[in-house]
């Protein structure tokens, strides 16, 4: 051996060779021969049962024996000993992480639990499996430490039945959480349009086909029925949209006041649901319903088209064609802004 | 992605509560271990370690009521729930009306079932522990009646030490409910705008 390497060499040996064969080192070793087992039944094509028995032992051990070498060491920042929660974490990341899916939500509410069990059970196991009595002391710290871990995991929960009401209601992540004593929104995040810009988008499509490029004169009898219109609105509206809890507390509004020759519709989305302003909030949209004289598109084939034209004179109109000039057609133009009001309409 | 990526994935966290939650205990077990001192002639160690043990079990017992109760609610009452936490306000909604009184109702059920728990609790810890605390006072012991009582042998003076947890855990807990109702009061008009 070249002789500089030699305190190298030796260390690395002292490093990676156990002191005596009960130590967390060895555990360590286990798990990683439980992983070559793992990996190399898998490459013969031995029974998934095999496999999966070799992988269990491997994080069980792993869990172990980092559990293990965080004791031997005395790793302890801040006085606390983080062993058995570096222990548990591993074993319900080898619970939970194998099935896949929402696995994320189960290991943490459980993480504690598991953790105060790998306290716990050699406390109260022996070596032998039977059980034992640990001493008054032990007693005492092991009901604290359930407490506290109970407490965890419930914090654990409320976080994840918060994240359970963003998603039933999503509109309430759009507004501001500043007055809360609960819960704080770590900035930079995006902030998502609020549901009610799209039901307004959705209303001014659904209006259009029913009023734009349509004759007047039944434009202005379904203005008549603005009740009925709204009520229709509203469940199309909702049908129009993902099913979800909060569709119920979105109120759609319309009123109309008459502008020039034609009609100013307000189409509001209205929120009814909890929300950090006072009185709450709704959107509005303003769409101009304008009649627009239109040759009849079924009837002329010599007259030349005007688009958009103001409602000619009927004096001035055609003799030899009364039925297709005198038609005036509706044209709807919405804004293009949706923009948000305190209060109630 | 960069750990602000990470963080921002996060959505909500509940970082205020948990703070808020952990003041208060710390607030409530050192009040109710003065109490409990004093009534059951304890240590300071041992009777911080009880008042640690049964507030930290009644809090985890409260939110596990909470999070089970909060999804068999109806929806209404759930969208209070939701704005009271949310926005620390509560908004115009059939239930708005009901919900002062329900409040001071879900209080006085609260208390009583925080000293049940604390009672149910402490009794359980001591038993679980192998050991009853010191308890017979000799100023009470003086009295006339109260030597005959003991005189009589185990049964009395069991029912005394029941009497004496009872009120000791009474005293504790009405203190501590005392303290951190003004701590939530103070906490809605000052801390938060």
């Amino acid at each position: 051996m070249i002789p500089p390497l030699r305190p190298y060499v030796t260390s690395l040996k002292t490093s990676l060779l156990p002191q005596s064969a009960f130590s967390w080192l060895t555990v360590i070793y286990m798990s990683l021969i439980s992983w070559l087992m793992s990996g190399i039944s898998r490459y013969l094509g031995a029974s998934p049962f095999t496999v999966g028995l070799m992988a269990t032992l491997a994080w069980i051990f792993l869990a172990l024996g980092v559990g293990w070498a965080f004791e031997a060491k005395r790793i302890k920042p801040f006085g606390l000993s983080i062993g058995p929660w570096v222990s548990g974490g591993i074993l319900c990341l080898f619970l939970f992480g194998s099935w896949g899916g929402a696995w994320l939500q189960p290991a943490l509410i459980t993480w504690p639990l598991v953790s105060f069990l790998v306290v716990a059970v050699p406390n109260l196991l022996s070596w032998e499996l039977q059980p034992k009595r640990p001493s008054p002391a032990v007693r005492q710290s092991l009901a604290l430490l359930l407490g506290f871990s109970l407490l965890l995991s419930s914090w654990f929960q409320f976080y994840f039945r918060l994240q359970t009401w963003l998603q039933d209601y999503p509109s309430l992540i759009a507004d501001t959480f500043d007055r809360s004593a609960f819960v704080y929104r770590i900035p930079g995040q995006a902030m998502p349009l609020s549901a009610g810009v799209s039901y307004l988008t959705q209303a001014e499509l659904l209006i259009k086909d029913q009023v734009h490029n349509k004759p007047w004169p039944g434009v202005e009898r379904w203005l008549l029925n603005l009740r009925g219109q709204q009520h229709n609105l509203q469940s199309q509206v909702q049908l129009s949209q993902p099913a979800s809890p909060e569709s119920s507390l979105w109120q759609i509004n319309l009123g109309t006041a008459t502008q020039g020759n034609g009609y100013r519709l307000n189409i509001q989305a209205v929120w009814l649901g909890p929300s950090a302003l006072d009185g709450g909030y709704y959107f509005e949209k303003v769409c101009d319903i304008m009649p627009v004289a239109q040759p009849a598109a079924y009837g002329g084939t010599g007259a030349s088209p005007r688009p958009n034209a103001p409602l000619p004179d009927p004096a001035n109109a055609d003799p030899s064609r009364p039925a297709a000039v005198s038609t005036a057609w509706a044209q709807v133009r919405c804004q293009l802004e949706t923009p948000l009001h305190q209060g109630r309409p | 992605m960069s750990p602000t990526d990470v963080l921002a994935d996060l959505g909500l966290i509940p970082i205020k509560a948990v703070v808020f939650q952990s003041m208060l205990l710390l607030v409530a077990i050192a009040l109710e271990a003065m109490v409990l001192r004093q009534h059951l002639r304890l240590g300071y160690q041992t009777s911080v370690q009880y008042a640690a043990t049964i507030n930290l079990l009644t809090t985890s017992l409260g939110w596990i009521a909470f999070l089970s109760l909060e999804a068999v609610l109806p929806t209404a009452l759930r969208q209070q729930i939701m704005s009271y936490v949310l926005f620390s306000r509560f908004f115009d909604n059939p239930w708005l009306d009901a919900l002062p009184v329900m409040m001071v109702v879900a209080a006085i059920v609260v208390f009583f079932a925080t000293y049940w728990v604390k009672l149910q609790g402490l009794s359980a810890l001591v038993a679980l522990l192998g050991k009853a605390p010191v308890l017979e006072a000799p100023a009470l012991s003086d009295r006339p009646g109260r030597s005959r009582s003991s005189r009589r042998g185990a049964p009395s003076a069991a029912r005394s030490r029941t009497a004496t947890y009872t009120l000791a855990v009474l005293q504790a807990n009405a203190l501590s409910f005392t303290a951190i109702v003004i701590l939530l009061f103070l906490q809605l008009q000052v801390v938060l705008p």
